[in-house]
């Protein structure tokens, strides 16, 4: 965008910028680099307008709008950070501070758990003040083994309830009463597992407070050293979503969706953001096994398994020929292993009969 | 009737979620889960946001027997005149409290079922009509309710002997639907459910707007405590109600009308659907309005009890058979109402305004109000006062005249300490602020507003402090949860007025409350949020002993903030 074209234009705390038509205030005024606070939006929702934080004051309106849900207009004069509208925000932190038992969770609690903790600390908001009832019910009675819910950190911006039934379609959760005792909850209040959620863990990872966690990655919290994060594609199956790698050392300690991969905008399922217990499972295979006369198989070098292996595949295909043999690479398999095994397949044996499991 | 049977009455008509929860709230005497599994297949709506949505209705019982049991208000009046007494003597029948009502003229009702019953204690309690507006002390003036007190006007017999359905006949036989628009801006008719919106402009809007099928909404959903106006009007003049309906249909070009009746008026629901049946059979409803070839069908939903459905896209929302939270505006309903169409939403007054109108000219409406505002409003005056009552007044009336000329001032001895305005949403006004008059801009001057003209009286034995205290619990009651000032701060200051939470230093008290309030009335989503401090506002403005005394009454609290 430029701002001397001949594009609409609004003035953005005293400086002349473009916006394109239908774009929201928000949306406009964070591509041109404004910071302004909310923790209701995740910007592949709809706009939804209940934090309040992102107020802005617009020239000529009686009172501040929310600028997730104001469309911009031509000429629109907008200030976001006036100390009129950072006083509302300050309150607004003070009092989401005095309804949560507490405003600093881990890390690994999900993707967006900090959210709230980094307004708090920027608005300085651990005042003391408004204090109060508590709202929301933790439920600890839940067994599932993916998802934390731990309601006492809620702040009712249902981004959760939002994301499971914009995003992922299941609308497994919803909002149970109303007012300060609203609750997050499925149906009839019983557990995840009766419900319609197929724990494709998008709540978790868009709770802005921790109130929704991670509990694979959670029961890692005690692996020391910096977490790492590399991004690669989920194997399991064809869609391609991107991931971050969680690592401390060489531990891997969780999988978080990547907010900006082009094929899964942050989604995953619950394959790809659970499934990842095998990587380190103490059952997993450590070195090649070579079946003896016995009948029973023993520990091998890889140049006795390799050649045993081999043998076994030429003689099948000069008994049967090149089509006798089938390769099924598996979804556990990182993406160089399955490139290899097609090449393997294709061209060692010159054979089109090779597939992966992550397709069924 | 059968599960099936529910289904089939209503799965094809607009709107058809609510009526369904009723019949099946109806025959069960509550909503059990196989219930609402039933209706959540039959309707296609998702388990999970469907019991939400039901859990966010203060009348849909969950467990057996609970539609039969005594539901008693606990309104602000209704406190006053036994409400607790007689929730605790109806407790062994598992009586629960329910927000006002709007029977503040006639305490207090209870809910048993489908029958409302009133009266002062539990041993005499009876059902009774609501009472009729008394009489006229200004009649010449007098629009909505110029002719309701006639006997049988109820009827429609009785409603086309006054004239009834006169001015509907020359309109769709004689008039363009411009030419009504017209009619109705020139009047100066503005929406008298509080927001004051100029009422031609809206139909305007609507008959403009692209898109059908466009909807006429009436919002019978008076949550507001202390105010029954609306239900005086459906009761006693529901053909007015119809009429005006119909008139706004045909203005806009809308071809059905929907009446969304608050849950608290079961009986009014069926004097409506009686007036609605005649109206049918004499064919001024149906495919051809009084044979003028303009259709308009006209259906009523009830609410299941939640204030912010009286909030119009939340009303809105309700009846899609969505969670009520209100929705953000831009798009206004006038071009993204119901079902996302084109839709009028008018209050009982504006529409029954509409025939008289009709009947008498826009020039005689205009005419009616003083000081140079046109029309007149219809106050719910109720508490401590001689004669409570719906009392139709020009707009621009000294608010003076009316507490003490018309309805006979305050009990013996006693004098008037402070009034409600917008029924609780204005605050309280007092000392030299009962001299204003009643209009908007005068009680906005006064950092209140009119709204939907509901005045409760409280004389010099009351606790202020403890009257904002369940002013400021039914709106935390009622904060529907979608935006964070209003939710948490109706919270807030519920327990700071209560004394269970807050500083035991006064200027800390005060600084909190103020500032709680500041940011809910800049930046609440809707009305219930920017209104509800002014509450605490006008407490702490008109009565600050009061306030010193309750901060400093009671020693440390146990969630007593710092400082």
């Amino acid at each position: 965008m430029s701002t001397n074209g001949t594009g609409p234009t609004i003035v953005l705390d005293g400086e002349k910028v473009a916006y394109n038509p239908g774009e929201t205030v928000y949306e406009a005024a964070t591509r041109h680099g404004k910071d302004i606070p909310t923790l209701c939006y995740d910007p592949r929702l709809e706009p939804f307008g209940g934090c309040r934080l992102c107020v802005v004051e617009v020239e000529g309106a009686r009172a501040p709008v929310a600028s997730c849900t104001a469309q911009c207009r031509a000429g629109m004069e907008v200030r976001t950070r006036s100390a009129r509208v950072e006083v509302h925000r300050r309150t607004l932190m003070e009092m989401l501070v005095s309804e949560n038992r507490e405003v600093d969770v881990d890390e690994l609690t999900s993707l967006a758990s900090q959210e709230m903790t980094e307004l708090v600390d920027r608005y300085e908001a651990r005042t003391g003040r408004f204090r109060g009832r508590q709202s929301g019910a933790s439920r600890p009675d839940d067994p599932n083994p993916f998802i934390m819910r731990d309601y006492d950190n809620c702040i009712s911006c249902y981004r959760c309830v939002r994301v499971c039934a914009e995003q992922e379609g299941d609308y497994a959760i919803s909002v149970k009463g109303r007012g300060f005792d609203t609750q997050i909850t499925v149906e009839f209040d019983g557990h995840l597992k009766e419900s319609a959620c197929t724990f494709c863990g998008q709540c978790v990872q868009t709770c802005p407070t921790g109130a929704l966690g991670d509990l694979k990655a959670l029961a890692y919290r005690d692996v020391a050293g910096e977490t790492k994060k590399t991004r690669t594609v989920c194997p399991y199956c064809g869609v391609g979503c991107a991931v971050d790698l969680l690592t401390r050392g060489n531990t891997l300690i969780g999988v978080q969706p990547a907010m900006d991969g082009p094929a899964n905008k942050g989604a995953l399922c619950v394959k790809g953001q659970f499934a990842f217990d095998f990587v380190q499972h103490p059952d997993r295979l450590a070195h090649p096994l070579v079946r003896g006369e016995d009948g029973e198989l023993h520990q091998a070098g890889w140049d006795e398994a390799l050649d045993r292996a081999a043998e076994g595949f030429l003689r099948v295909r000069e008994r049967y020929g090149r089509h006798a043999v089938y390769g099924v690479a598996s979804g556990r398999a990182p993406h160089e292993a399955a490139y290899t095994m097609q090449k393997f397949i294709r061209g060692g044996f010159g054979t089109n009969h090779i597939d992966n499991c992550s397709r069924a | 009737m059968t599960d099936q049977e529910i289904l089939a009455r209503w799965k094809e008509e607009p709107a058809p979620l609510l009526p369904v929860l009723h019949a099946f709230h109806a025959r069960d005497g509550y909503l059990s889960e196989d219930a609402i599994r039933t209706v959540s297949k039959g309707l296609r709506i998702p388990l999970a946001d469907l019991y939400g949505t039901i859990t966010f209705y203060h009348h849909f019982a969950r467990v057996p027997g609970g539609l039969d049991c005594p539901r008693v208000c606990t309104g602000p009046v209704c406190l006053q005149e036994g409400a607790l007494d007689i929730l605790a003597d109806l407790a062994p029948e598992g009586a629960t409290g329910m927000p006002c009502s709007g029977r503040c003229d006639d305490p207090v009702p209870v809910i048993r079922g489908h029958l409302t019953l009133a009266g002062r204690s539990a041993a005499d309690l009876t059902a009774r009509p609501a009472p009729l507006p008394p009489p006229a002390r200004d009649g010449d003036r007098e629009c909505v309710f110029r002719t309701i007190r006639e006997p049988g006007h109820a009827t429609l017999a009785g409603y086309r002997r006054g004239g009834g359905y006169e001015g509907l006949a020359r309109v769709v036989q004689e008039l363009t639907p411009a030419q009504v628009v017209e009619s109705i801006d020139r009047s100066g008719l503005a929406g008298r459910g509080g927001a004051g919106f100029p009422t031609g402009r809206k139909w305007r809007a609507v008959a403009e707007a692209n898109g059908t099928p466009k909807s006429i909404v009436c919002n019978a959903d008076e949550g507001e405590p202390g105010c029954f106006k609306d239900r005086a009007l459906m009761d006693y003049d529901p053909h007015a109600v119809i009429e005006g309906m119909i008139a706004s249909g045909y203005a806009t070009g809308a071809h059905r009308g929907f009446i969304y009746l608050r849950y608290e008026y079961p009986e009014t629901e069926h004097i409506l659907a009686e007036a609605i049946r005649e109206a049918e059979e004499a064919g001024i409803l149906g495919p051809s309005v009084m044979d003028s070839g303009f259709a308009f069908d006209l259906h009523i939903r009830r609410g299941a009890g939640a204030y912010i459905c009286g909030e119009e896209t939340s009303l809105l929302n309700s009846m899609e058979g969505k969670h009520p939270f209100p929705r953000n505006r831009p798009p206004f309903p006038v071009t993204h109402g119901f079902e996302n169409l084109p839709t009028v939403v008018n209050n009982v007054e504006t529409l029954a305004s509409v025939p008289h109108i009709l009947a008498l000219g826009a020039e005689w409406y205009a005419g009616l109000g003083m000081n140079g505002h046109a029309g007149t409003k219809v106050i719910s005056l109720s508490g401590d006062i001689l004669r409570p009552g719906n009392y139709e007044v020009p707009m621009g009336f000294p608010l003076e005249r009316l507490l003490y000329d018309w309805a006979g001032g305050p009990f013996d001895g006693r004098t008037i300490q402070a009034v409600t305005m917008a029924g609780l949403s204005g605050g309280f006004l007092a000392g030299d602020d009962l001299f204003v008059t009643l209009d908007e801009p005068a009680i906005r001057a006064r950092k209140s507003f009119l709204g939907a003209g509901g005045i409760m009286v409280f004389d010099d034995s009351r606790d202020m402090v403890e009257v904002a205290h369940a002013a400021m619990e039914f709106f935390a009651h009622e904060s529907c949860g979608k935006c964070f000032p209003c939710r948490i701060g109706t919270q807030r200051l519920t327990e700071r007025l209560a004394g269970e939470a807050g500083p035991d230093s006064l200027v800390a008290w005060v600084d909190e409350v103020a500032d709680i309030g500041y940011t809910m009335k800049e930046t609440s989503a809707c009305g219930l949020g920017t209104a509800a401090p002014l509450i605490t506002e006008s407490l702490m403005r008109y009565f600050p002993e009061a306030v010193s005394r309750h901060v400093t009454a009671h020693g440390p609290l146990p969630m007593a903030g710092r400082g």
